[in-house]
């Protein structure tokens, strides 16, 4: 029964999306607005139809209906509540689901949003774009990834249950629909984009649809980036958070694209620039994710997260030819004549640090890019030998790119449009570089070697005094604006939260998150110690300044696993249980790490070896700094996107980069000092120019 | 510390960057080196060979028991005397070359390490090459570049044109305010205000050329091929334009022949100027392009005023706009633009500030636009609307309108003006012309 | 101006992804792809160690006939799957005397190795392997693994992965006819 609601719901979904691409395609080509108004109907069809199929998927899982081969691989009858819901996403064809229901969700909200501009070619445009790919997904689940097959012979008693790995931590049920709903989430932009390249319509229109919804993306990704980060950290035991493994490399590529976008858009919005450029942004963010999808699901690379091979393969190979050839294609045709009005009047300006970012985030994933497939095509020209690049080998480039980019993020902030002196850049910058080269003198006399964890905070703190000088600008000009419209003292002081709020102001949030991983990153990679060590119960030992005492040992059975625990003391203090963890009998031993946590530096512990005679334990100790910042940063990135998505203070798009100096907002009164007052639009939404624009669309966003 | 800072900014970035030199010197240990310990030496190898029975981790960050195998003869071959390379060379000779983390500088596998080295020189020397050019246009004088760039424009569709006028009007809006904000200096300012509204006048005379050929002979696609006059302005249009829709012509064979094209070009469209001009005066938008003048050069300059008074105008800045217009006035008296837009700045200052005396004046302003030039559509709209909103005489207002309305004016400035309209024609009691668009 | 500059770039790039495509697509799944060891074709490196009972146990480099050399653990399954295999095949070359097995334990605990071993009926010596130089020396990094050591001291074949007495025949009767 759950297979035919299930089987239903796929059905259903793809014959929606291919009903919406048929109507849609007809409705543009005899320009017909009545056809193109039905084509959007069937957006929420496909979401109904993810969403039967999701359910049933569901109910399956949790009434252990073993029939189905997804569940009976999958799940067992001891697995949790948590993990059997979890399950869904833990293997290939329910993964796809997963995705297909997500995109249901996306095309459905943007066929709501933009339900007062159906008829419009770009929105008809792009929702069919959306409904071809909705097609390929619910397609690949008929045939090749079909959730909903039935077990081959007889139904077994109990299932298998889902890997060890995959049922040691809840976020491992948390992290991959966040992931998704980033990655899906890019199908918007690229929609519009490529919507915008067949209309020939690039105008602001696109831009702010695409600029939101990749930031909308761009949050859940970096949100589900991080929270695998800490997953691989809590379960997999080796104490490193980031092993440039495929899989987490096929997410950090869309992230590093569509970050470059989030930083360029802001030149088109402001000065028209770099318009082919950022389509050609777009449609590679969604295009990684697609070829991300393909590397970690087709077997192709063995990784600890990837799932075993199956068919889908070469689909999702010639789907990502499919997209690479219809986006470029249309570039090819479109751009020249999409071509910026102007160029970049001086490179050292506001823009040009843009610019500078993107080529350095673009360099960022060529290189992460390069080293992912790189095996891939040794093996091709060298007759089949093999090769591995590794850590060393994305370390060694990756470093000066990421200084470079922290650099940028100290100067960009405080640069100008269009053009610059070095007088203002001195005044601005003093404090930052005071503090920078404070800071790198503190560490030196602090005993701090090495020259990249010497940089990375040095220019940590430069970047984040900058972003630090931004943000108390913008809150003193909301402060102050409070003031002179007449609130009192006390209202104007709360008036002045409104600086950390808008697109610029998150982004300035951001930026100090990504200084605090940064300075993270260096720091717990630098002076890390890692060792074993061997202990019988009552022995202590003590390493990198830390005292731990092996208590004792015990055993903990539950019905769903059988842990063999060590009882830790670190410092005198906590208990600490490292263990050895066995889901269900016949599985793989899992060794589950446990983790001494404090701002200032983590002692994480595994049983490493178990002795041959005697009770003697080998245990691995990994004491790493200030690695809960890691994660701090990481909510801050998270926060700080939020906050960029809410309405900031209103401005003219054509507001300057920097506060406005006190002589110049008393002599011209409250139109500065108020810039409320003479909003043309919220937050760089704006038309350039004043005028009344009659071509301006009533657009139902309300940002 | 920033008063300081201000006060000898010299001393203090020197200082800075002695003190972070000399810092970073001790830091990086490259002032006293000391030969790596035996077990440094081993976890420098350890990180760059890979567990042979992980995916992606290294001998030093497993706790596998391969991981460990490894560790351990690691450490014995070191004892044994051997040398980083003899030990990386031994793990390959049992494990093969994927044993290895980093890939080796040699064979197919340099191309790792050389496509991002090579690809991110490359771009570095591609980008310094871009600016070093620019900088040398950037150092011409402004004017002529922006005369050269607008007869480039010519072969553009009228839509490019738009987005460019958008463009630089946005680039203008933009610098008024980093200058006011004070990031950008008055030199700075002066110069970029010079060079965008050069710009901006010499794709006004463009964008009146391109519609005069586009009303002359049906549409952009055919530019210039009925037409006597423009014929040679339009071959060489349409050669221009032919880049733009069929195959290029490779590298140096191209750059010459558009140098002979943008040379022709820029005859051409000097030869075909005058004409253009004396025209196609009646349709303009108003205030944004000049009528017929005999001498070119004066002519060139009002234009360029009134282009810039317009964007001007346009983003709400009248008062430098109105300055503007007088100055168009004192190099020619007899400009019913600059009358007219002068006319209709002063009125709109005068009804805010509530000074009978400038609205006095402003009409007087009016009157005299109208009377040099009885089809000035703008002058008639804004006498009439004076009329209207002064007199509340909604049938000497709908006098001005209907002259107006004759007077074929551009659909945008109707669809401004169509709410006025129909207001007065109602309470005139009159029909409201078919020709005033719906709301 | 009037140039094709997205053309031109947007055509290079299809051309890369293209060529990348293409590697991709003609790449054998990770999991069936051939697992290689530099030591096939050359001299096995010595087999030497201690046995379950603590006595030393030496191979000769060039033993006279095939040895297989197979790195095993009880818990592995399919080592378990492999296990029967090996115990016909060491039957049948034993009588022809052109064959012989020798295990060595890959991660396990040696009570558990022996009781397995004893259970299958393995009558052939077993190495213990205890600090992995045989494991490393032969490069084994997942088990099983098989190596056939030819008469003359070189590696033959080199498997990972369980192993049926009909593939090890195969390796054998090849090896056999490109020395002759």
């Amino acid at each position: 029964m759950n297979a035919a609601f299930g089987n239903t719901g796929v059905l259903l979904g793809f014959a929606a999306a291919v009903l919406g691409v048929v109507v849609l395609a007809v409705g543009l080509a005899k320009g017909r607005p009545s056809l193109i108004r039905a084509g959007q109907i069937y957006a929420p069809v496909v979401l109904v139809g993810g969403l039967i199929a999701t359910v049933a998927m569901e109910h399956a899982l949790l009434t252990h209906d073993f029939s189905l081969a997804f569940v009976a691989e999958n799940n067992s009858r001891e697995t949790p509540l948590l993990y059997s819901i979890g399950g869904m996403w833990s293997a290939l064809s329910g993964s796809i689901l997963l995705w297909g229901l997500i995109l249901g969700g996306y095309a459905t909200a943007m066929v709501w949003r933009f339900r007062k501009r159906a008829t419009e070619p770009l929105v008809a445009w792009a929702t069919l774009v959306v409904y071809v790919v909705a097609a390929f997904f619910f397609g690949l689940m008929l045939h090749v990834t079909n959730p909903f097959l039935h077990v081959v012979g007889k139904i077994p008693v109990d299932g298998a249950g889902p890997n060890s790995l995959l049922q040691d931590n809840p976020l491992e049920v948390i992290h991959p629909p966040l992931l998704y709903l980033g990655f899906v989430g890019f199908t918007l932009p690229f929609a519009f984009a490529i919507g915008s390249l067949v209309t020939g319509r690039l105008d602001s229109a696109w831009q702010r649809e695409t600029r939101r919804w990749t930031l909308f993306a761009w949050t859940f990704l970096t949100a589900g980036i991080v929270l695998g980060a800490l997953w691989s950290y809590q379960v997999l035991g080796w104490g490193g958070f980031w092993a440039w493994d495929p899989v987490e490399n096929a997410s950090f590529l869309p992230w590093l694209v569509g970050t470059a976008y989030l930083h360029s858009v802001m030149v088109q919005e402001r000065r028209g620039l770099l318009r082919i450029w950022n389509l050609a942004l777009v449609i590679s963010t969604f295009s990684l994710t697609i070829l991300g999808t393909f590397l970690t699901r087709s077997g192709v690379i063995q990784s600890v997260h990837a799932f075993s091979n199956s068919t889908i393969g070469p689909l999702l190979l010639g789907f990502f030819g499919l997209v690479l050839v219809t986006g470029i294609g249309l570039i090819a045709w479109r751009g020249d004549n999409l071509r910026s009005a102007g160029g970049i009047d001086s490179p050292i300006s506001r823009e040009g640090a843009f610019l500078a970012n993107n080529l350095l985030f673009v360099a960022f994933a060529f290189v992460v890019l390069l080293g992912t497939v790189f095996p891939l095509l040794y093996e091709a020209l060298n007759g089949g030998r093999q090769i591995t690049v590794g850590a060393p080998y994305f370390n060694r480039l990756v470093i000066p790119i990421a200084l470079g980019l922290l650099f940028l993020m100290a100067v960009a902030p405080a640069l100008p449009w269009r053009k610059t002196s070095i007088e203002v850049m001195r005044g601005r910058l003093a404090v930052p570089a005071v503090l920078a080269v404070l800071v790198v003198v503190g560490c030196v006399l602090g005993g701090v070697k090495g020259i990249e964890p010497l940089a990375a905070f040095g220019l940590g703190a430069f970047a984040a005094a900058s972003a630090g000088r931004a943000l108390a600008l913008s809150v003193r000009l909301s402060w102050r604006g409070a003031r002179l419209s007449g609130a009192s003292p006390a209202r104007s002081v709360l008036a002045g939260w409104r600086g950390f709020v808008g697109r610029a102001n998150g982004g300035m949030v951001v930026h100090i998150g990504v200084v605090i991983i940064a300075v993270g990153l260096a720091a717990a990679t630098a002076f890390g110690h890692r060792t074993e060590v061997a202990l019988s119960p009552g022995q202590s030992t003590t390493f990198a300044g830390h005292r731990i005492e092996f208590v004792g040992t015990r055993t903990v059975k539950t019905p769903s696993r059988s842990a063999f625990q060590a009882v830790l003391k670190v410092d005198g203090g906590g208990t600490y249980l490292p263990a050895i963890t066995q889901f269900g009998a016949g599985s793989q031993d899992v060794g589950t790490p446990a983790i001494d946590a404090s701002w200032r530096d983590d002692v994480y512990l595994t049983i490493d070896a178990t002795a041959t005679s005697g009770s003697q334990l080998t245990f691995g100790v990994v004491v790493q700094p200030l690695v809960m910042w890691l994660w701090v940063g990481g909510a801050l990135l998270v926060f700080g996107s939020v906050l960029s998505a809410v309405p900031g203070r209103r401005r003219r798009p054509t507001d300057p980069v920097s506060a406005v100096p006190d002589s110049v907002a008393s002599a011209l009164g409250p139109e500065v000092s108020a810039p409320e007052a003479v909003g043309a639009g919220a937050d760089g939404d704006g038309e350039p120019g004043s005028l009344p624009d009659p071509d301006s669309e009533p657009v139902p966003v309300g940002n | 510390m920033t008063s300081s800072a201000r006060r000898n900014r010299f001393p203090l970035w020197i200082l800075l960057g002695v003190v972070l030199v000399a810092a970073l010197a001790i830091g990086s240990g490259a002032l006293n080196s000391t030969p790596m310990t035996p077990a440094q030496r081993a976890v420098a190898i350890e990180t760059g060979i890979k567990c042979p029975s992980c995916e992606d981790l290294s001998v030093a960050n497993s706790s596998a028991q391969t991981a460990v195998f490894v560790r351990n003869s690691v450490r014995q071959l070191i004892g044994e005397g051997k040398s980083d390379q003899q030990i990386q060379a031994y793990l390959v000779s049992r494990y093969g070359s994927a044993i290895v983390l980093v890939p080796p500088a040699s064979g197919w596998s340099l191309l790792v390490w050389v496509l991002p080295l090579g690809g991110g020189a490359a771009a570095v020397i591609i980008l310094a090459i871009v600016l070093v050019r620019k900088r040398r246009n950037a150092s011409e004088d402004p004017v002529a570049a922006a005369r050269e760039e607008a007869s480039l424009d010519a072969g553009a569709s009228s839509d490019q044109l738009d987005a460019r006028r958008q463009f630089l009007e946005q680039s203008l809006a933009d610098a008024f305010a980093e200058h006011r904000a004070g990031d950008l200096s008055d030199s700075d300012y002066q110069a970029l205000r010079r060079r965008d509204t050069a710009r901006l006048a010499a794709l006004d005379l463009a964008m009146v050329k391109h519609s005069d050929v586009a009303v002359l002979v049906g549409g952009p696609e055919t530019v210039g091929a009925d037409d006597p006059e423009t014929a040679g302005a339009g071959s060489n249009q349409s050669a221009l334009a032919a880049p733009a829709t069929s195959t290029p012509v490779p590298g140096a064979r191209r750059s010459r022949r558009q140098r002979f094209l943008i040379t022709g070009a820029i005859v051409s469209f000097g030869g075909a100027l005058v004409l253009v001009v004396a025209l196609f005066a009646a349709s303009r938008l108003p205030g944004q392009t000049p009528t017929g003048n005999p001498t070119l050069s004066q002519q060139a300059q009002i234009q360029q005023s009134l282009a810039q008074a317009a964007t001007l105008e346009n983003q709400g800045q009248s008062g430098e706009a109105a300055q503007l217009y007088q100055k168009v006035l004192t190099q020619d008296p007899q400009n019913e633009v600059a009358t007219a837009q002068l006319g209709w700045l002063e009125y709109n200052t005068g009804v805010q500030g509530k000074s009978a005396s400038l609205i006095a004046d402003a009409r007087a302003k009016l009157d005299q636009a109208i009377k040099l030039n009885p089809t000035d559509y703008a002058a008639r709209l804004y006498l009439g609307t004076v009329i209207l909103d002064q007199d509340n005489n909604a049938a000497a207002a709908v006098a001005q309108y209907q002259a107006f309305l004759a007077d074929n004016p551009p659909a945008a400035l109707l669809q401004q003006a169509a709410t006025i309209l129909r207001q007065a024609y109602t309470q005139a009691g009159a029909p409201v012309p078919a020709a005033v668009p719906a709301a | 101006m009037g140039n094709h500059r997205a053309r031109w770039i947007g055509i290079t790039v299809l051309v890369i992804a293209a060529g990348l495509i293409a590697v991709l697509a003609s790449r054998p799944s990770a999991s069936v792809a051939s697992v290689q060891s530099p030591l096939v074709g050359h001299t096995a490196p010595a087999i030497t160690g201690t046995t379950f009972d603590g006595s030393d146990f030496t191979v000769p480099t060039a033993p006279g006939h095939f040895v297989v050399l197979n790195f095993f653990a009880s818990w592995c399954a399919p080592c378990q799957q492999e296990g029967p295999s090996l115990v016909a095949f060491q039957f049948e070359h034993q009588q022809a005397g052109d064959a012989s097995m020798i295990s060595v334990v890959f991660g396990d605990t040696l009570s558990a190795a022996r009781t397995y071993q004893s259970t299958l009926g393995v009558n052939w010596p077993t190495l213990t392997d205890g600090n992995g130089k045989l494991a490393l020396a032969f490069g084994v990094s997942d088990r099983p693994t098989t190596f056939v050591i030819a008469p003359d001291g070189r590696v033959a074949a080199y498997i990972v992965g369980a192993v049926t007495a009909k593939d090890l025949d195969k390796v054998i009767a090849a090896a056999k006819a490109t020395h002759a």
